[in-house]
Order: C-alpha cells, then structure tokens, then sequence
C-alpha cells in the first residue's frame, strides 16, 4: 500500500514533478533508431515525461528533438519539409536545426537577425546500438552516455522492440520485477515459446510455485532473486537486475537471447514498453530474429503499421476463453507481452496503490518503491545524482544459475551478474 | 462501441472502484534477533501500527549449549521486557519478520520458523547493517536466515522496515 501522496509522486513525471525530475537525470530510449532510417526522412512525434516533441535527422545524418511546435503561430512542425540541413514549417517557412535553433524566417529580412531570437526547446539525441537515446534534464548535469550491454555488443548480436502500453510507467515496471507472476500468467507460453521452450530452467519454474525471494540492493538498484527447489537439495536461482529507475532484464533460459525491458512515461496514463534482446557471444540466427518480428518472446504482434499491440483494449485483448479453459493460456490472453498489457492496464491509468494488499513476497516492489521515493527526494532536497545515472551502472547481467543452499546468489553469482564483453550469460 | 475493457480502464471508470476497506488488519508480529536490532525495533514501535507488535529475541543467545535447565519458553519478550510466548505469539500472526544485524549468525531464527512452519505463518527476514560489515560477516548471517525465512531483504537503510510494514498495512 501506498498513501495517495507517495502514489502521486511516483506516478507523475511531467515537468516540475519530482518523479519528473528524477526521470531527467538519464538518457532514456525515445525512438528506434530505424524510425529515422536515412538523412531528412520524415519526422516522427515523440511524446515523453509529458512533452511532446519532434524527432528529425537532417541533411548531414544529425539527430535532433524539438518542440513539436512552430514558435510562430504553434503549428506542429510533423507536417514541416526536412530539407537542406533543417525541418521548415509549411505554414510560414519558418525553418529550425536539429537544436531548435531558427535558421529562417523568410518574412524577416536576412539581415534584421530575427531568426536568431527564436529557438524551439530542444534535446540531444544520440544513437547507441539500436536506439536513439535522449537526455532531457539540465544540459550541465547531462551524464556519459548509455552503456547497457545490448546496446553495445555488435549489431548482429541485438534486436529491439517497442509497444504502446495504456497505462500508467509504475504499473509496468512493477510487473517486471514480480518473478512470483510467471508461474501463473505464464506459465502456457513457458514450453511452447520458441525464445523460452526447452530450457531446464522451465521445470523449476512450473515445478514449484511457492518460490522463496531474496532481495539485495546493488549500486544502480536492486537484484531480486527468486529461488527454487532444484535436485540434491540445490536451489535454482533466477536473478532478476532492476536498475533505476526503469530498466530491468529477465533471466535467461538456456541458450536463448536474453531480454528485457524499459518502461518510459510517455504521459501518466501511457508509457513505451521497449523490450530488447540480445546475446552477449553470438549474432542471433535467423530464426530467432523472425520469432521475435512475429510476436515471440516478449515482443508483440502489432497493429499493422503502428506500435499498438494487435491485442489491445479495444479488442478485450482477442480474450479465447476456450483456450483459458483448456489450459493453453492462464488468463485467455496469447503472448507474454500482451498477458501483461491486459492486466496492467485493467489496473486502469493509473493504479490506485491505496486500495492494494501486498504480501512478503511483494519486497521487491516495496524496495523499489523505497529506492525511487529516496532518490527523488534526494536529488530535489540535495542535488543528489541518482543510482543509475553512472553508466557502470548498467553493466548489469540477469542469471539463472544452480547454487548450493549456503551460498548466497549475490556473492556465488557476482561475476554472472556483470556484464563481461565476450562471457556468455550463466544459464540454464 | 467501445469494447467493455476500453470502456472499463477509462479514468472516468477508475472513479467507480468501490470504496471500501478490503482487508483486515493483518497481525504483524517484528522479532529483533540482536541487540543493534532491537535499538531498530524499539524506535519503530513507538510509531503508532495497526497490528504489528515487537519483540525481542536477545535472552536466546544465553541459552546454554545443549538446553540445559533452560525453558524454550522464556526467551522471547516484548519491549517492556515481559516474556512471551513464542508458540502464542505465532498463533496469533499473519506474519512473522525477523529483524537481524548483518555478521550474527541469528540463532533464533531457526526455533522461530520452526513454530512459524507449524502454524503455516510466513516468515520475512530483514537484514540490517550491512553496509557496516564484510560480504563474509553478511553471507554468514544470510546463510543462517536463509533456510527460515520465505522472504529475505538486505536493506541498506533501516527506514525501509518502517517502509516494508506501511506497505504491508502492518
């Protein structure tokens, strides 16, 4: 449970909320760089932390995220013309650079200088791996870059999805951390997934539903790691990295790509569910990558040409009560992705946390919660940069490793929990 | 038409949750394990909870090896220093936490969760401390909590247990 007020912090990153600042103390994934695939492409709306902004890449191959608005008479500048090293308004021709800096106002004679008073807000935005990154918090304050492993192993190596999730970011972030749900919501995709099946691991998982959780803090956050029972009294460990305020990766199974997710406030009622996957050693095989284009895994099936699930709200998430039935899926629902979309967003925009009874087992929620309530308040009250900011942060692995029961997961599986270039992930 | 889970997930919608308390208070009983864990645990119980009681469990550590003249029933107290016992307190939980100083090897623990598993109460094990300590004194005290406890947190800051117990409506 959560009184309102701490509710209402988590929840609201718009500008000037705490939360919001908080949020722009990282570089967050706001487009897929394939989204700007070539010099003065069309532009794309981005909407994040409750701004709505415009992402272009111009003549000379430079990103940039604007105000989506022309400073003129407010028009938005999706309808501009990206042409000879800027995005020109079609209404005026006003036209601005990659900074939002105005480079033209054709009624103004050249030499008044006027264009040069007026700049539109802008942010960097920078590729790294598949994803064009931004930072959207003081330019003084603005940390190295990234250095999350799937963004930085070999093109090859590395595939990047993302879906539109109506509801509010906490919500599904939450849902990421909670190991204790796979064993239910899951638990028909566990043997038939093809990015999941054959893995000894599933057995644990489907063998024992009462998993015991440890809980340790980490530098960027938290590693939550969820214990089985395995043979000759061993226990199975998944281990679970979450580091603020939004990233978390899946322990993997078997041999399969590993994956994971961030959860990006688009506003307080909608966020991005990006979802990676990746392999420390070896390029993905063909078919892997086709699994997860079709939906696989914990990607999804869209609505043709847009980012919305194919089982979405409007459709009561193509519920098969048959297959619920039968046993083929828990809640009705196909797909990893699209089990957890329905139930989060049945939560409504914004769960109400007054109203919920967590459990013991809910620690890792409740130390999430914990970390990013201080974190604000520290960095409003004090300037404190943040867990997670520091890109040694990010080089975090999850793990699924067998251990004896005297040894604890954060010290037997230290090296596995490190991202090592060139070190398969420890599975199984 | 709107299918009826877009009509249900509406903020509109959100606003005819029915109103009403959902739960029980839950007995919350918090046994401190050691002597910098009781100093925890008595500044919480001063905060005023709606079910949760503390206790204390530092009289175990004098038990003679072996249980000699020593009565199992006369180590567990409350902060007033009254002893208690163990198998009426645990009758009586929803949950047990046990409070621990990382680098003890928290003894108790094991007597505790044996009644804990009788009466098929859960059992939460917060470790406090551990920023103070070696990762041998730590993984020493997680070992011995390990087998006992359902839930195991490491917290660097000891308001998380006053954070962990709002959250569990304690």
């Amino acid at each position: 449970m959560l009184r309102k007020e701490q509710n209402d912090l988590l929840t609201q990153t718009g500008p000037g909320n705490p939360m919001g600042q908080l949020f722009r103390s990282y570089w967050l994934p706001a487009l897929m760089a394939d989204e700007l695939p070539e010099n003065e492409c069309p532009p794309v709306r981005v909407k994040i932390l409750s701004e709505r902004l415009l992402a272009f890449r111009d003549t000379d191959g430079k990103y940039g995220l604007i105000d989506e608005f022309c400073a003129h008479r407010g028009v938005s500048l999706w309808f501009g013309r990206n042409e000879e090293h800027g995005l020109r308004c079609p209404y005026h021709g006003w036209k601005y650079d990659v900074t939002g800096q105005c480079i033209d106002v054709p009624s103004e004679p050249r030499e008044s200088g006027f264009c040069q008073k007026i700049k539109l807000k802008s942010y960097p935005l920078v590729k790294r791996g598949p994803v064009l990154w931004t930072y959207m918090g003081p330019p003084e304050k603005q940390p190295p870059l990234p250095e999350w492993e799937f963004a930085t192993v070999p093109a090859a190596q590395s595939f990047i999805s993302k879906r539109f999730q109506e509801c509010n970011w906490l919500q599904a972030m939450e849902g990421g951390i909670d190991s204790s749900h796979v064993s239910f919501l899951h638990r028909g995709d566990l043997g038939s997934d093809p990015l999941f099946k054959g893995a000894k691991g599933n057995e644990y998982n489907l063998s024992d539903m009462r998993p015991h959780f440890e809980v340790v803090e980490q530098p960027g956050g938290l590693y939550i790691g969820a214990r089985r029972n395995a043979e000759n009294g061993n226990y199975y460990w998944r281990i679970t990295p979450w580091v603020m305020p939004t990233f978390t990766m899946i322990p993997p199974r078997a041999d399969h790509p590993v994956h994971g997710h961030f959860w990006i406030p688009i506003d307080d009622e909608n966020c991005w569910a990006w979802t990676y996957d990746y392999h420390p050693v070896r390029a993905l095989t063909q078919r892997e990558v086709q699994a997860m284009r079709d939906g696989a895994g914990v990607h999804c099936k869209y609505v043709p040409g847009t980012f919305r699930p194919l089982a979405h709200k409007d459709n009561d998430y193509l519920m098969d009560r048959a297959a619920q039935k039968a046993g083929k899926t828990y809640s009705g629902v196909a797909g990893f992705a699209s089990q957890d979309a329905s139930l989060q967003e049945s939560m409504g925009p914004v769960c109400d946390r007054t109203k919920e009874n967590l459990v013991s087992t809910d620690n890792g929620i409740i130390m999430a919660r914990h970390r990013l309530l201080r974190a604000a308040k520290a960095l409003v009250e004090k300037g404190v940069i943040p867990p997670g900011v520091d890109p040694e942060h990010h080089k975090v692995r999850s793990a699924s490793v067998v251990l004896p029961p005297d040894q604890a997961f954060k010290d037997a599986a230290k090296e596995a929990l490190t991202a090592r270039p060139g070190v398969a992930q420890a599975t199984v | 038409m709107l299918s009826e889970s877009a009509r249900m997930t509406t903020a509109a919608e959100a606003r005819y949750r029915i109103d009403y308390p959902n739960s029980k208070p839950r007995a919350v009983k918090v046994v401190a394990l050691d002597r910098p864990s009781e100093l925890v645990v008595k500044r919480l119980a001063e905060r005023p909870w709606q079910a949760a009681t503390f206790f204390t469990a530092l009289k175990f550590d004098r038990a003679p090896p072996g249980g000699e003249n020593w009565s199992m029933k006369a180590w567990l107290s409350d902060l007033a220093g009254r002893t208690k016992d163990l198998v009426d307190e645990v009758a009586s939980a929803d949950l047990v936490v046990m409070v621990s100083s990382a680098g003890t090897n928290a003894q108790a623990a094991a007597v505790i969760a044996e009644a804990c598993s009788v009466r098929k109460v859960m059992t939460t094990a917060l470790i406090i401390g551990s920023e103070a300590k070696s990762d041998e004194e730590l993984s020493k005290t997680l070992a011995s909590l390990r087998p006992y406890a359902s839930m195991l947190v490491i917290a660097s800051n000891d308001d998380y247990i006053e954070e962990m117990l709002v959250a569990l409506r304690a």
